[in-house]
């Protein structure tokens, strides 16, 4: 069942509508939830980028959001040496933010891909590192330890503090459908090509004269950037930042997320996260421990009965 | 701390890493499956003793009944779920991660989240060579080293060792002269885990058993494989060695962290310049 | 002994036997000619089982087996030495050839005399590494192999690929010493001409997936034309 582009198009119209007319309903606990669930699926977005369309797998993808959000959370708090007045306004924090996360992210594909390591060695590295790094925020007391940092500062474009929630909200929100068509319009674009040939096979795209490991690590840095902006953004959105978004499970959530909700399409990657976080908010109550069992064998069950996730092929514009 | 004393607990470390490690090699290098829940098999070794310990069956029931215990809860993973998902390779990890999820959670709801301890069921010291050393530690090494020494003669010297290598060789050509692959796997995969389990129960009364340990174990041990080399067994001597030592004396001179972080960029040097690994022939695969 | 009727499969996506119908009688040396690409391995690979069948059929010894299981086709007595020999490089000629044993129940499990009286030379270098070997010293510890599988019927791609004609004589002098003491059925894929005519006693002519011509070595012998249509370039 292959839905055509105009179904596909208005699918997309209509998710957009449901989400831009909820906070007219009236509920702002929930449209504050909305918001941050709205920054998750952004994160979501990111790791669909490198796994679904890149083939990349990352079990340790907190790592860029984690960064992000501490970059974002210790320059606007002044806590960065040298960083004092005009830079520690929200335009720096975000800017360094993805500028840190794109150099680390750049680093760390160079040792990746230069050194052929391919897949699942790859996937479980960043696992390891994911570890590593929450680790290091739970012992460095600069950073918050254990218990991060609180009172991050809002967002603040030109004296407009971006608090007031329907503010905050929409805000989000036009961020995610802003970077939902740049990904969009990127994998659409020669570049996506190239990622989804060498995805689908390595050797023979190098037998084109296509260096993979340069492309792979072109879309790790973007893929890594984007994740590092969400995280940015959700250290404003929830003004705190903790070791627990860097680590280790706080990468399964994610991966459980685009996994669920389907990695190849990046609008099913988005949902799986706003979706399964909502079911979270209201079954977490009534299955307490057990929901993170259940969503662990849902997730086994998925890969292996429904690879495309739930909304995968709803959504999918491949055969 | 006396160096001597440091020393052999280095080697207690690098003898059990090498036991978690040489279950998960021989699984992917006959499988080819990465086994995520390796560590949740370790995990369910150590919980098997708190068990038989909170039961008031002592210490010596659980160590022997967790290789029976964890390789038939193997047995039965395989058999569910992993047998579906041969040709689908990247598959195998997701879902093994995704049961290696559901495992520890299942531990958390029956024992808590906390960290419980056991009583080392021999308490006593020895004293030899001017160092007193506590004789459980000495009972885990001897425990290592049989099960190490036992795994190597199976492969290298018994009709199933040898059948065994060759489907990991080429697992064609050993279905061809008979090799019934399927079972293979599913014996592989039963034995892979028990060794993990006995792992898990053997290093239980040493440390604070908590549903993360599992995790603190796959990842040395998947270091240690890829430092190696895949694809051979004395490559796992040589990684968990290398990975082992070099993590448990830097914990010893700086710190845990500061370790993790030497010993994870080691490998990742190790891995650029060679990466079949140190020992490794085939590359990639 | 071995009849396959209307076989169609693919390989990597797309359908390379369009239809093969292929008979083989028992005791007999069969040859599959045909020129590179046209599915003779893929046949080969089906028949054992590495490969599924889309549809039709293939019967052994009276007993379908197109949806077995490589080690049940090769219990039931089919041995296979592929293209390239694929031996066990790492492991020792005995090594390889115990393998063979490994179906039977243990107290059965011996290389068979015999087998060291067809190549002697594997007696002597028993625990030399396989991969150690030359081209034809691999092929024949490949056919020795699987003799110790103890087939009924023996099946091989290409055998005297990359050895040296005088080796690829005595090869074919030892199957047909086989074939004639012990009623081995053989069905050998070739491209070597010569070789060929040496060895088999009628030969099948594949091309783009399906056999298109089956003849006896005497009406190749009369008409040498009927080979180089099917197989020159």
């Amino acid at each position: 069942m292959k839905p055509s582009r105009f179904h596909r198009l208005v699918l997309r119209l209509v998710v957009l509508l449901i989400f831009a007319l909820f906070p007219l309903t009236g509920n702002d606990y929930l449209t504050v939830q909305l918001t941050q669930y709205t920054v998750y699926g952004i994160f979501a977005m990111s790791l669909s980028l490198l796994w679904g369309y890149a083939g990349i797998l990352c079990f340790g993808h907190a790592i860029f959001f984690g960064v992000g959000a501490y970059v974002m959370a210790l320059i606007t708090k002044g806590m960065v040496p040298g960083f004092t007045g005009f830079l520690t306004s929200t335009w720096v924090g975000l800017v360094l933010a993805v500028l840190s996360v794109a150099f680390f992210a750049l680093v760390l594909g160079y040792f990746l891909f230069y050194g052929r390591l391919s897949g699942p060695y790859l996937g479980i590295v960043t696992l390891a590192i994911s570890v590593i790094l929450e680790r290091v925020a739970v012992n460095w007391y600069y950073i918050g330890g254990f218990n991060g940092l609180t009172e991050v500062p809002a967002l603040n474009f030109f004296g407009w503090e971006v608090r007031e929630l329907h503010a905050l909200f929409y805000f989000i929100l036009a961020v995610a459908l802003g970077l939902y068509l740049f990904c969009d319009r990127l994998m659409r674009s020669p570049l996506g090509t190239t990622m989804a040939a060498i995805r689908d096979n390595e050797t023979r795209a190098e037998f084109f004269g296509y260096n993979s490991a340069n492309y792979k690590i072109l879309i790790f840095c973007i893929g890594g950037s984007v994740a590092g902006l969400a995280g940015a953004l959700f250290a404003t959105v929830t003004e705190f930042v903790s070791p627990t978004i860097i680590g280790f499970g706080f990468s399964t959530e994610v991966l459980i997320w685009v996994a669920l909700g389907g990695k190849e399409v990046l609008l099913a990657s988005f949902l799986g996260a706003v979706v399964v976080r909502i079911l979270e908010a209201f079954l977490s109550d009534l299955l307490t421990y057990y929901w993170i069992m259940i969503l662990g064998l849902f997730f086994v069950v998925s890969v292996m009965f429904f690879p495309r996730g739930i909304f995968g092929s709803l959504l999918s514009d491949r055969k | 701390m006396d160096l001597p004393v440091q020393i052999l607990n280095s080697l207690n470390y690098i003898l059990v890493l090498i036991l978690v490690a040489m279950g998960l090699a021989i699984i992917f290098g006959l499988m080819r499956v990465i086994n995520m829940a390796h560590g949740e098999f370790f995990l369910l070794g150590a919980y098997t003793v708190v068990l038989t310990d909170q039961a008031g069956l002592g210490f010596w029931l659980g160590l022997l009944l967790a290789p029976i215990l964890v390789g038939g809860i193997g047995m039965v993973i395989e058999y569910i779920c992993i047998r579906h998902l041969y040709r689908r390779f990247l598959d195998t990890i997701l879902a093994t991660w995704g049961l290696s999820i559901a495992i520890k959670q299942l531990i958390i709801i029956v024992f808590g989240p906390a960290g419980l301890m056991i009583k080392p069921p021999l308490p006593q010291m020895v004293s030899f060579m001017g160092i007193e050393y506590p004789s459980y530690r000495l009972f885990i090494m001897a425990v290592a080293l049989v099960t190490i020494g036992l795994t190597f003669y199976i492969f290298l010297k018994t009709d199933f060792g040898l059948g065994a290598r060759a489907v990991i060789d080429n697992r064609d050509m050993a279905a061809v002269l008979g090799i019934n692959t399927r079972k293979m796997y599913r014996t592989t995969f039963t034995f892979g885990s028990a060794l993990a389990g006995l792992a898990g129960a053997v290093m239980a009364p040493l440390m604070s058993c908590d549903p993360q340990m599992g995790l603190g174990f796959f990842i040395p041990a998947f270091l240690a494989i890829l430092t190696g080399g895949t694809g051979t067994l004395a490559g796992v001597l040589v990684g968990g060695g290398a990975v082992g030592g070099a993590d448990s004396l830097i914990s010893f001179l700086y710190s845990p962290v500061v370790s993790q972080i030497v010993v994870f960029s080691m490998v990742i040097v190790v891995i650029r310049i060679r990466p079949q690994g140190l020992l490794g022939t085939k590359s990639g695969r | 002994m071995l009849k396959i009727e209307n076989l169609h499969a693919s390989y990597g996506g797309s359908l390379v036997l369009h239809g093969v119908n292929l008979s083989i009688q028992p005791g007999e040396i069969q040859a599959l000619m045909g020129r590179n690409g046209m599915g003779k391995t893929t046949l080969m690979r089906t028949i054992m089982g590495l490969l599924s069948s889309r549809s039709g059929t293939i019967t052994f010894d009276g007993q379908p087996i197109q949806n077995l299981r490589t080690h049940e086709i090769a219990a039931k007595g089919l041995g296979y030495v592929p293209q390239g020999r694929e031996i066990f490089g790492d492991f020792t000629v005995w090594e390889n050839l115990h393998l063979g044993t490994l179906k039977l129940p243990r107290n059965q499990r011996k290389v068979p005399e015999e087998v060291f009286d067809y190549f002697p030379i594997l007696k002597e270098r028993k625990n030399q590494k396989a991969g150690s070997f030359s081209g034809g010293q691999q092929q024949m510890l490949a056919i020795a192999r699987a003799l110790v599988t103890r087939p009924k019927m023996l099946l091989l791609d290409e055998p005297s690929e990359g050895i040296q004609p005088s080796i690829v004589d005595q090869i074919s002098e030892i199957l047909k010493k086989i074939n004639a003491q012990t009623g081995l059925t053989i069905l050998i894929v070739e491209q070597n001409v010569d070789m060929v005519l040496e060895t088999a006693t009628r030969c099948a002519f594949m091309e783009k997936g399906r056999i298109v011509e089956t003849c006896s070595m005497e009406d190749i012998r009369k008409d040498e034309s009927i080979i180089t249509c099917h197989i020159a370039v």
